[in-house]
This record gives structure tokens, C-alpha cells and sequence, in this order.
């Protein structure tokens, strides 16, 4: 883990129902700044890598459609589990992503994108 | 010690050059010294010379500072340091007044210091990539001697081992799109197509309308090589930049260019650690 502090700003994160895997990430370069995850998850630094590349072909599409829009969030469903990307903070430009991979057995979705949202907003801009 | 007379030093120190060179070039050694250095829990700072100059900093056997005469300098940015908490031997969470010492409050402050922290890492992962390259060669590790003030955290040798070779995959893969020794420019034709670009990305066209490199952009703008040489080619996918001589990129269109970082971490050649 590239910075253990941050580790911190990823617990309440773990109160999602069904939580395996939490990441924050360089969105510009797919680094794993820091990750917790629980004992049954995939690999953080291929799940954060996954996430980066998902926003960079995001983020390019967003920019050749240039409709002035941002961001906002990325959800996935597989057969068992949620893959949840969100950009931490409140810039236009995404610096840094929050990842989130739960149980979809277990996780409300809603509740899980809701907690997320506040989680991210409550990120100082 | 200013950044270049510290620089001149180093290179004086890596004169002594190291002997023997491998099939991967030195990088392989060290990393190999990287690790060793890791082991025996050292302090001080190992010259490195190729390319550029540069030197690691290690405090305890873990890697503090790094710095590298092609890549932009965590240095001049360390005033800033202190007021983010960055000083050495700081505890995590312990900066500034006023703090409450609840958990909220704690979280609070360790986010809005997570951009200074990330900058100054980025800076130092970004030096070692460059002195890891396959050019590269160390010379005497010099104990005790003293880290540049505004080094970051320590930083697990393992970490930064794989981090790096991560980043050497990454660019293998941009290698023929873009390196951060390609000449790009703006696309100045009429038929510039319509993009959204992020403040980061207007900061680097702007600056490349004479013509210039991702390596030449990141040291201007006091940002990371590695990072820069990422969002030129993101500007070459959407057209806004070119590499003079070769059509812009809409028009190109060559498969298996383009970038991935679960490739970078599932597919690596893995010859740097």
C-alpha cells in the first residue's frame, strides 16, 4: 500500500452490507494508494486496475462527446458480486477513485450507491 | 545543499561505476541492492547514475526520498510539507491544531492532506522509475547520509519494487504511441475536433503548441513523467495533439496501441524486480 494513512478514509466504507474490497486510486496513473478488504475478495491491484481502465475509456468518451458533463459514478453487476467506482472529492477532474467491490447477495444496492455518494461528498473538495 | 550541487555529488559518487552488466541491463542489480538495502534496515543514500543522476534515500531500510535529474523534483514543493504533515517522524493523523481527536475529525484532515500526500509520492515513485530504468547503475551506498528536508514517508522497498515495474509495463505499452522522449505538439488544422479536456489536460496543450515532450511538460509544470506522459497520449486519442510526422490518432487507428493497467499488472515481463 502506497499510503497506509489513507486507509483510514476507507472504513466507513466497510458498513456496507456485503463489503469485500474497498480501494482508493490514482485515477490519472492506476496506483493503489491504499486498499482494506475482507477475506474472500479478488486481488485489489487487478480490481483497481480494472477500475482505472473502465474510468480512462470513460473519461475519453466523456471527452469526445464533450457535452460538458462529468463523471459521476460507475456501477457493475456480476453474478455474485457489485463492482462500485465513484471519483473521490468534488472536482470536475477525477484525481483520485474510490472502488468499491461487494457481495450482491448481501448488498442493498441502493443503500451501497447512497453510501458511497455521501461517503465521496463528504471528502473535503 | 541547493538541488544541484546535491546532483553534482551524486554524480561524482557514481562515477565509481559499477562493474559487470546483466542481460536486462542494471536494473535487475538494483533492485537486487533496493532490496538488500531493505533488508539490513539502512540509512543513508545510494548514488545512481545513467541517463540522469539521481540517489535513494533510505531511513531504517525503508526508501524515503528519491530523486532523479529527469524527473521533476519532490524538493521544491517541501515547504508546503510541514503544513500537510509531512514532517519526518510524524505520526499519522497528528497534524495541525485544533484537532478534536475523534475519528471524523482525524478522517477529515488525513483526506484533505491525501493530495499532498499523493503529489509528494507520486514524485518519488516517479524519480525511482526513471532510475530503475535498464540504463541505469549505482554506486557506493553512503551510510547515514541525510535525506533532502521534505522527504515523505517510508516506503516498503517491495511496494515501490512493484509499483515500478507496473509503471515500466505501462509504458511499454505506450511505447509505440508516445514515450516521454516523444516530440508532440498541438494539432493546429481546421479540422480540430470538438473535446472535453480536464484544467490538467488544457495545462499541457496550452504549453505544447511550439512543440515539445511529455518528460519536457512534466518538468515545466513541476509534475510527474510518468503521469504527464499518460495524459499526452489521452490527448492524442482525442486528436488535440499530434506527433509530428505521424497522422493524428482518429485517423491512425492501429489495434493493440492503446493502454491498460490490468494488462500492466496481470501480463507484465516482470524483468525490473
Amino acid at each position: 500500500m502506497i499510503l497506509p494513512e489513507a486507509g483510514d478514509l476507507l472504513t466507513p466504507a466497510m458498513a456496507i452490507d456485503g463489503f469485500r474490497l474497498g480501494c482508493l486510486i490514482d485515477a490519472t496513473t492506476g496506483m493503489v494508494l491504499a486498499s482494506v478488504q475482507k477475506q474472500d475478495t479478488p486481488a485489489p491491484p487487478t480490481a483497481a486496475a480494472g477500475a482505472a481502465d473502465i474510468v480512462s475509456v470513460l473519461t475519453l468518451l466523456n471527452g469526445k462527446l464533450a457535452t460538458g458533463e462529468i463523471l459521476e459514478d460507475v456501477m457493475i453487476t456480476f453474478s455474485d458480486s457489485f463492482f462500485m467506482v465513484r471519483p473521490v472529492g468534488r472536482d470536475t477532474e477525477p484525481r483520485i477513485l474510490l472502488l468499491v467491490v461487494a457481495d450482491r447477495h448481501r448488498t442493498n444496492l441502493a443503500m451501497a450507491h447512497r453510501s458511497l455518494r455521501d461517503l465521496c461528498a463528504s471528502f473535503p473538495a | 545543499m541547493s538541488q544541484n550541487s546535491r546532483r553534482t555529488r551524486v554524480r561524482q559518487l557514481a562515477e565509481s561505476v559499477w562493474p559487470g552488466r546483466t542481460v536486462n541491463g542494471y536494473a535487475n542489480l538494483i533492485a537486487a541492492r533496493l532490496r538488500k538495502l531493505a533488508d539490513e534496515g539502512s540509512t543513508g543514500m545510494l548514488p545512481v547514475s545513467g541517463h540522469g543522476d539521481g540517489a535513494v534515500f533510505f531511513r531504517d531500510g525503508q526508501v524515503v526520498y528519491a530523486e532523479s535529474s529527469r524527473t521533476s523534483p519532490p524538493a521544491p514543493r517541501a515547504r508546503d510539507l510541514a503544513a500537510l504533515g509531512l514532517v519526518p517522524g510524524e505520526a499519522p493523523g497528528s497534524a495541525g491544531a485544533g484537532g478534536t481527536g475523534a475519528a471524523g475529525t482525524v478522517a477529515t484532515r488525513s483526506v484533505s492532506r491525501l493530495g499532498g500526500m499523493l503529489e509528494l509520492t507520486e514524485l518519488i515513485i516517479d524519480a525511482l522509475t526513471e532510475l530503475l530504468s535498464s540504463e541505469s547503475r549505482y554506486a557506493k551506498f553512503r551510510h547515514a547520509e541525510v535525506a533532502p528536508a521534505g522527504h515523505g514517508r517510508p516506503l516498503a522497498v517491495e511496494t515501490l519494487l512493484a509499483e515500478v515495474q507496473r509503471r515500466h509495463e505501462v509504458l511499454r505499452q505506450l511505447a509505440p504511441v508516445v514515450t516521454p522522449d516523444t516530440t508532440v505538439s498541438c494539432e493546429s488544422s481546421l479540422s480540430l475536433p470538438s473535446a472535453q479536456v480536464s484544467p490538467a489536460q488544457w495545462a499541457l496543450l496550452i504549453r505544447a503548441d511550439g512543440g515539445t515532450t511529455p518528460r519536457g511538460l512534466a518538468m515545466h509544470l513541476g509534475r510527474s513523467v510518468f503521469g504527464t506522459t499518460i495524459e499526452v497520449y489521452r490527448l492524442l486519442e482525442l486528436g488535440l495533439l499530434v506527433v509530428p510526422g505521424r497522422p493524428p490518432a482518429p485517423a491512425d487507428g492501429r489495434p493493440g496501441t492503446g493502454i491498460s493497467f490490468i494488462r500492466a499488472v496481470s501480463g507484465g515481463r516482470g524483468s525490473d524486480a
